[in-house]
């Protein structure tokens, strides 16, 4: 095989058994690699029901056939697993520099399963596979992990992927955490890691990915390169100001959530732009393995020192919805998130939805504990206190570790709980763009943008300009096309950042020289569409009800936006969900007919 | 006075984030205006852009052809994205 290496390593840790498992070319050409692998390998191995929690569910880590290659941005890889959560599938993706080692390492994935009765890690360099003692590291945060296994392993260039407090104590929001910045983050994967009492994963790899027709995959290579150089967008705007540029752009378009999500204008959006960060903090740039992009941002503040991030979501999560304007309480907050190894979005989504059931008379002060602030909108001490008292389930921290949804239902305010199958909504108003809405309401793995990012043709234009309010069948078109191209990204071992500058036949066009094959553009949106099915296929057999599930807080489908150039405006979603099932050639309830499953 | 507020790398070529025009009847007309006033305004525009009247993009109004008048907001962005 090429560009996959056709093995992956199976490690128990109930049994301590390592294994090392072949896969072949007939698969791959079905599934790709990374997050299609990933789906594969649990809906053959897995019940779906199983407890996310418990030994039984499994925790696959792979980067994909691009991993590790000159591919540009070729250092993605996936966490697939059941998510505590949602109880459906995720799939959170991360950059950095960890899966293209864990590629050259000469393995397409990593399947955990068990669970340890003792705090563990596991080292792999090429061929040596260990299961250490990390009773050492039980507990400790993101900086002094690596910097005791940097240590520990005599190696300065080890990558390192762990959870920290965070996913110890199991909380659903925690991230897998990699490259001391990079997060796994959706969905609460870092609490699954914790549950089988892995603290980290530590990768050396030397070897090249083999690639079928270097020298054509080289030139292929170049040619991608320099499109996304010449690109506005990948070369000129994500370099120079970060995602975070997109502060104004979907603010000035009426979509920037605020107070959770009770607008869509923020009045002080400015200062926590990409723009402003820009003038106050930023010190470089800070781009993961093969990137020609380079979007992270390095800042540096007095308090903290130098920092990554954060990034557009983490400022509207930890910002804006929460009422928070003032960027250097934002960087700070961030950088906590990632020292405990949380998930920025669903961090400050769960503190959103515990600021309005205080706003409403729900959730009362003598809840909170002695000395606790008030969880008034725009209070800055909220952001420190509640997630340090998050990340250790300390106090009515225990309560907001359950994530938004059910801390909104313990409190009888389920309608404050701005998310979809409880997963924490990103930085967008659907009101202000319908297909983002459809696109939430059907992603699988709940309310997530990255997975079906409408924004790009309803706001930013790309690949082509759409009325963010047309709810035609040219836009449930264009949905079904991102979420199947993203899958192949995703598969790829790609980031999603390359859709500014790439189309379709590119990806196809890089996929073909590394691996040896010939397919056509359609082809790989077949196998987009296979992925696709198969995840959705996970949440039926894991108890999905399309009916109740598959839709959008009550807000966005009865509230009229308050103001802005979305006043007024709701999400049409039952006009456009019957027409998505249609075209996916699904039934009229949302499940999928078996003759769709056989290809 | 059409009030115009800049973003991304207009904001280094004009010196500010806002500024109040003059005597443009079309979008077209006061990207021309800003363009004499601030050398290569419009360079910064030619692998696109992203301009809102009032909130709304004009590519679904009328283009660069879009109507404005007094007491209108409109917003100017190069080519930006992220995620």
């Amino acid at each position: 095989m090429y560009g996959n290496w056709g093995k992956f390593l199976r490690v128990n840790l109930t049994t301590k058994e390592i294994k090392v498992e072949t896969w072949d070319e007939e698969l791959a050409k079905k599934w790709l690699g990374s997050r299609g692998l990933g789906i594969y390998l649990l809906l053959k191995e897995m019940d779906p029901k199983v407890d996310p929690l418990s030994p039984e569910n499994k925790l696959i880590i792979a980067p994909g056939p691009l991993s590790g290659t000159s591919a540009p941005t070729g250092g993605r890889y996936n966490v697939i697993t059941k998510s505590p959560l949602t109880g459906y599938i995720t799939f959170a993706n991360s950059g950095g520099f960890f899966g293209a080692e864990l590629k050259r390492a000469g393995y397409d994935a990593l399947v955990i399963e068990g669970a340890s009765e003792k705090p563990v890690y596991i080292y792999i360099k090429d061929e040596t596979v260990e299961i250490r003692d990390a009773s050492h590291l039980w507990g400790k945060i993101m900086s002094e992990t690596q910097e005791t296994l940097k240590k520990e392993l005599k190696d300065e260039n080890i990558k390192v992927a762990w959870i920290g407090p965070a996913g110890e104590k199991l909380v659903k929001i925690a991230a897998i955490m990699n490259d001391i910045h990079r997060a796994a983050g959706r969905g609460g994967p870092g609490a699954v890691m914790g549950s089988k009492k892995l603290k980290a994963i530590a990768v050396r790899g030397t070897k090249d990915v083999p690639i079928a027709n270097k020298e054509k995959f080289m030139l292929t290579i170049r040619e991608k390169i320099n499109k996304l150089r010449a690109d506005p967008v990948a070369g000129g705007g994500l370099p120079k100001y970060g995602t975070a540029v997109l502060v104004n752009i979907i603010n000035e378009n009426g979509l920037y959530p605020a107070r959770n999500f009770q607008t869509g204008v923020f009045q002080y959006a400015y200062e926590q732009s990409g723009e402003a960060m820009a003038d106050k903090y930023l010190i470089r740039n800070h781009p993961c393995f093969a990137c020609p992009i380079g979007c992270a941002r390095m800042n540096k503040l007095p308090t903290i020192g130098v920092t990554e991030g954060p990034e557009y979501e983490s400022i509207f999560a930890l910002g804006s919805n929460l009422g928070i304007s003032d960027l250097a309480s934002i960087i700070e907050a961030n950088h906590m998130c990632d020292e405990y190894g949380l998930d920025t979005i669903s961090t400050g989504g769960t503190l959103a939805t515990a600021m309005e059931l205080y706003e409403k008379g729900l959730l009362k002060d003598s809840e909170l504990g002695k000395s606790a602030p008030p969880l008034r909108w725009g209070n800055t001490e909220v952001l420190h206190y509640y997630i340090e008292k998050l990340a250790k389930r300390e106090g009515f921290g225990d309560k907001l570790a359950e994530g938004g949804y059910r801390l909104a239902k313990m409190y009888n305010g389920e309608q404050y709980f701005m998310g979809v199958k409880k997963l924490e909504l990103p930085a967008y108003d659907p009101r202000g763009a319908e297909g983002h809405g459809l696109g939430y309401a059907t992603n699988n793995r709940g309310g997530c943008h990255i997975k079906n990012y409408m924004i790009s043709p309803e706001i930013l234009g790309y690949p082509k300009k759409m009325d963010p309010h047309d709810i035609s069948d040219d836009k449930v078109k264009m949905l079904i096309l991102f979420q199947d191209l993203t899958a192949i990204i995703d598969s790829a071992g790609l980031c999603l950042f390359t859709i500014f500058g790439l189309g379709p036949d590119d990806y196809r066009d890089m996929l073909n020289a590394a691996l040896g094959w010939n397919l056509t553009t359609e082809e790989y949106l077949k196998i987009g569409e296979r992925i696709w099915n198969a995840e959705r296929l996970f949440n039926l057999k894991a108890g999905l009800d399309p009916k109740s599930e598959d839709t959008l807080p009550k807000r966005f489908l009865e509230e009229p936006m308050p103001e802005g150039p979305n006043k007024g405006r709701t999400v049409r979603l039952k006009e456009m969900l019957p027409r998505y099932y249609a075209l996916r050639g699904w039934s009229e309830d949302g499940r999928i007919p078996e003759e769709k499953l056989k290809n | 006075m059409i009030h115009v507020r800049v973003y991304a790398m207009l904001i280094d070529l004009v010196g500010s984030r806002t500024l109040e025009v003059e005597g443009a009847r079309t979008v077209k007309e006061l990207l021309d205006i800003l363009d004499s006033r601030y050398h290569g305004f419009k360079k910064e525009l030619e692998k696109g852009f992203l301009i809102l009247v009032n909130g709304v993009n004009v590519l679904h109004l009328n283009g660069l052809d879009t109507e404005i008048k007094d007491g209108d907001t409109v917003v100017i962005f190069p080519p930006v994205g992220g995620g």
